[in-house]
């Protein structure tokens, strides 16, 4: 069946040629090299290196950044991008929001001269992979508290401490780790080989499967004083970059919802019941329509932060309304479509319940939902309710 | 109207289609000269009822097919209002080829042609039918079975004209047919097997079928989950290939939504299937319900008559 | 020396196409590609230029909106870009004369488009082209290389794959080969976004389009399908046979 894109308000007569041949680019890549693959790709619990090299190929890793062999693409292209990968699969833009927005973001914009000229170029290629080490096991909602500790030993850095839940950890030519010098948070740059550094792979996950999770390990990690990132101290350092990532999160949840509308449709037109197209039921058709109006109001939110991205008029509360409202509704849309699919949609033949299964980690991931629910909160009534200081 | 046919030839004889031009060209009345490249079939072509001339074009350039040399050769000696030639490959590259040295217009393919001129065809892969007018001197090439044949008891006269192209294309070495099959997603028709075929070997009556129609062979998800013989490529539905052959046949194929979604835009559906109730039957064109044991003999014979006439 | 390759501009093989006051709707048409075989073509005249025999020039002919063919192609790699505008439908003279106005005006003698494309199915262009050019024509090709000015060829002939030799110039009509279809990258594509577009109407290739013989009298759909037709028993086979080439024409 060939794919129609929801696109009910035609976002597309927004885009210019540019930015539709980048998006088709992705699309067909997804087409060709994803979708036959993906099924597979869940069950093996693999992210396949040849997709690395495709991605990188393309030239559309670090989407929106300029110089250094970064593509300098507007911010309006890195949403599709990351809309038609998550068509494709949530683990397959994870990667490459990771690699763009969480590792070559934050040595972009905080990395000394000669760090960038040393990682973006291989990083824009998608020959050097890397991963963002912020989540610990026992600090996730709340990183500010984190306690992988960096200490200045003169000649170099000792880092100790373990970060949880890193895509592409294990597949990582280097990490940028968020750790306390001297209490304050700083970012570092961990390559692989360094002594004391290991990132073993997380097993056992019911999302996600097609994307490598990974643990970081710093056990008197030594690193040399060049690593640190010289201009971000605080958590505006992670916070810029989860910033970047969640913007494109809301243009990808929209992909996974269009993949599980359109599917929902398709079915819904062929499965016979009762003598009838069961998207012939006005229940069907409830739900359908449910699906149209909230994708289309999510396209258009993306579409929009997307617009002041580029003329630099945003500010962090729209990108949590946007990611927190896309991913909501896209979660909502695969269990819904899911139904619509009836006992076919439990199996992999279908994309649905794999969509839903990685959008609850899309859900959990870049600030959970009640988190940016209460930075909202906060937005609104100046009074902060994360937690219960005084 | 002097209509001039370019006659087409297969296997070192006449082509049945040229009986169709000229029967084509009867209906629209004048004189009917038929050109036979290499002299193939010219006796033949001289007993098609219609045929008032017939032209023996021999030479050298005639040995294996070169477009250009035919074409040269051919031009002068096409003189019509009206030239016609049926779609074949060769019949469409050739008359496309003199149409352009004679700087008259070609259509293609046409299914219906009538006085004035009319003419039908189908265009966007069948997605929609054409009504052109066109007026001679032009060049139409027509599609096989799509009019009648003109009979027997012509008594054209025959002359023969000796040319001496040179042939520009030089063929340096046939290629081994390809070991593989074609590929489901390219052929114009496919036959595909289910999990009621019994066992992978029985794959091989379907290969028969496919080889006299020039098929592609393709099978549901359960056989290609159950038999490891049968490979992925072959798989036609959800997670296969999406097929939109001119011709579809399911062989012991029950008709599951997920085999359907590959394989439903097919132009035509041909169902075997021993399950008077089989889902399948939904959406054939032509349902037969009977086992494949049975059914395949026959179909495979009838085909080979059919395709050796 | 450098290729010239006819890129058309069809609906994409996957678009609905429906009928509104006996014509083909193109305004509902959501989708506009480079038809199929045209993109083999494309193919093959890259690895040319890369295999070092000059420029690929891209030419298409069409209205407003076949630009995009050529922004594809410049995306990929063609280096000279070629848009012979015409707003209506053209019959074969009119567009064998366009296109072969363009092809000198390039100076290629190397020329390579698709076999048929998608819309009309005709496969004319390719070999009336050649003749109007009084190049050489290979049919059905799905490789070709140059070794000076000797192409070799594989190409469907009558009794099956083979391989040819034919000299410059020539026209190469392309089916689908073995050859994957490269991706454009984004680099391409924002180098495609700066490349101009050489625009002609046709007076300036002092080609007349005024008058035609042929003219589209209508289109419809396709007839509607009949319901399905059953049968029991193997005897059934040999009528279902004969339905299958009179009634469907599929054999």
């Amino acid at each position: 069946m060939a794919y129609e894109a929801l696109d009910f308000f035609d976002i597309d007569s927004l885009l210019t040629e540019e930015e539709r041949m980048v998006r088709d680019m992705v699309r067909d890549w997804v087409e060709e090299r994803v979708l036959p693959n993906i099924e597979d790709a869940c069950r093996d619990g693999v992210f396949p290196d040849e997709w690395r090299a495709e991605i990188g190929e393309m030239g559309i890793l670090g989407a929106p950044l300029e110089g250094y062999g970064c593509p300098g693409l507007s911010y309006i292209a890195y949403g599709l991008i990351c809309q038609e990968l998550e068509r494709g699969d949530s683990g397959v833009r994870s990667f490459a929001s990771v690699q763009g927005s969480l590792a070559m973001y934050p040595i972009w914009d905080f990395g000394s001269e000669e760090q960038k000229e040393k990682y973006l170029p291989g990083m824009a290629k998608g020959d050097l992979v890397g991963c963002f080490g912020l989540t610990e096991p026992d600090y996730g909602s709340n990183p500010g508290d984190m306690i992988t500790r960096a200490e200045d030993k003169g000649d170099h850095f000792l880092l100790n401490g373990a970060k949880m839940w890193i895509t592409n950890g294990t597949i990582a030519d280097l990490a940028v780790v968020w750790a306390k010098l001297d209490g304050e948070i700083r970012g570092f740059i961990v390559e692989k080989d360094d002594e004391g550094f290991s990132a073993p792979e997380m097993k056992g996950k019911h999302s996600l499967k097609a994307s490598v999770t990974s643990e970081l390990v710093f056990q008197d990690c030594k690193i040399p004083k060049d690593r640190i990132l010289p201009d971000v101290k605080g958590l505006r350092g992670p916070f810029s970059c989860l910033n970047n990532a969640r913007y494109g999160i809301s243009w990808g949840a929209v992909g996974a919802a269009q993949s599980c509308f359109n599917s929902a449709r398709e079915y819904a037109l062929s499965r016979i019941q009762f003598g009838h197209p069961i998207a012939s039921f006005q229940l069907v058709q409830n739900k359908l329509s449910w699906m149209l109006r909230e994708i289309t109001k999510g396209q258009l939110l993306a579409y929009h932060i997307g617009k002041k991205k580029d003329d630099g008029s945003w500010i962090p509360e729209q990108i949590s309304l946007a990611k927190m409202n896309n991913v909501d509704m896209a979660l909502e849309i695969a269990r819904m479509s899911r139904d619509i699919h009836g006992a076919n949609g439990i199996l992999d033949e279908y994309p649905v319940m794999r969509h839903m299964a990685n959008l609850e980690s899309v859900k959990t991931y870049e600030g959970t939902h009640d988190i940016h629910n209460l930075i909202l909160g906060r937005h609104i009534t100046g009074i902060q309710s994360f937690t219960r200081e005084p | 109207m002097n209509i001039t046919v370019i006659s087409e030839s297969s296997n070192g004889s006449l082509h049945p289609v040229t009986a169709q031009l000229v029967g084509a060209a009867s209906s629209l009345g004048g004189s009917i000269t038929v050109i036979c490249p290499g002299g193939i079939g010219s006796s033949d072509a001289a007993h098609i009822s219609g045929v008032t001339k017939v032209i023996s074009v021999e030479g050298d350039c005639f040995e294996n097919y070169d477009c250009s040399a035919w074409s040269e050769s051919l031009s002068p000696l096409a003189e019509g209002d009206l030239l016609l030639s049926s779609s074949s490959t060769i019949g469409r590259e050739l008359i496309s080829s003199i149409a352009a040295s004679k700087g008259i217009p070609v259509v293609q393919d046409v299914t219906s042609l009538t006085g004035g001129l009319l003419a039908t065809r189908s265009i966007y892969s069948g997605k929609a039918i054409e009504e052109v007018s066109i007026s001679p001197p032009c060049a139409i090439s027509l599609r096989a079975n799509s009019f009648e044949s003109a009979g027997e008891g012509g008594r054209g006269e025959v002359s023969t004209v000796n040319v001496s192209q040179d042939v520009a294309v030089a063929v340096k070495q046939a290629l081994a047919k390809a070991s593989e099959r074609l590929d489901v997603s390219e052929a114009d028709i496919v036959i595909s097997g289910g999990r009621g075929m019994g066992e992978p070997a029985n794959f091989s009556h379907l290969n028969e079928v496919a080889d006299l129609l020039g098929a592609a062979v393709g099978a549901s998800r359960a056989a290609v989950d159950t038999w490891e013989e049968i490979p992925h490529s072959m798989q036609v539905g959800q997670t296969g290939k999406t097929v939109t052959p001119n011709l579809y046949i399911a062989v012991g194929i029950s008709g599951a939504i997920q085999h359907l979604a590959g394989m439903r835009s097919s132009k035509f559906i041909l169902a075997i299937n021993k399950d008077p109730e089989a889902p399948i039957f939904g959406v054939a064109d032509y349902g037969v319900v009977s086992t494949w044991e049975e059914a395949l003999p026959v179909l495979k014979e009838q085909l080979a008559e059919m395709l050796s006439n | 020396m450098g290729v010239a390759v006819l890129l058309k501009q069809v609906p994409d093989t996957t678009a609905k196409i429906s009928i509104s006051g006996g014509r083909v709707d193109e305004a509902s048409i959501t989708k506009w590609s480079i038809s199929p075989y045209d993109e083999y073509a494309l193919e093959n005249a890259i690895k040319l230029k890369e295999s070092g025999f000059g420029d690929v020039v891209a030419i298409t002919c069409g209205p407003s909106r076949s630009a995009k063919c050529l922004t594809e192609a410049a995306a990929v790699g063609a280096d000279r870009l070629i848009h012979i505008i015409s707003e209506s439908p053209l019959d074969s003279i009119q567009v064998q004369s366009l296109l072969s106005a363009a092809v000198k005006e390039s100076g290629c003698e190397v020329v390579m488009c698709g076999k048929q494309a998608a819309d009309t199915n005709s496969g004319s262009t390719g070999p009336g082209l050649a003749a109007s050019l009084g190049f050489s024509c290979v049919g059905g090709a799905t490789e070709v290389s140059m070794d000076g000015g000797v192409a070799s060829a594989t190409r469907l002939g009558p009794s099956g794959m083979e391989e040819v030799e034919v000299g410059v110039p020539c026209v190469f009509t392309f089916d689908k080969g073995d050859s994957e279809l490269r991706r454009p990258n984004v680099r391409g594509i924002m180098m495609a976004k700066k490349k101009p577009i050489d625009i002609f109407a046709p007076d300036d290739l002092g080609v007349d389009v005024s008058n035609s013989m042929v003219s589209i009298k209508s289109h419809s759909s396709p007839p509607e399908k009949q319901p399905g037709q059953k049968f029991v028993g193997s005897d059934s086979i040999p009528q279902v046979v004969s339905k299958l080439r009179e009634e469907a024409n599929v054999i």
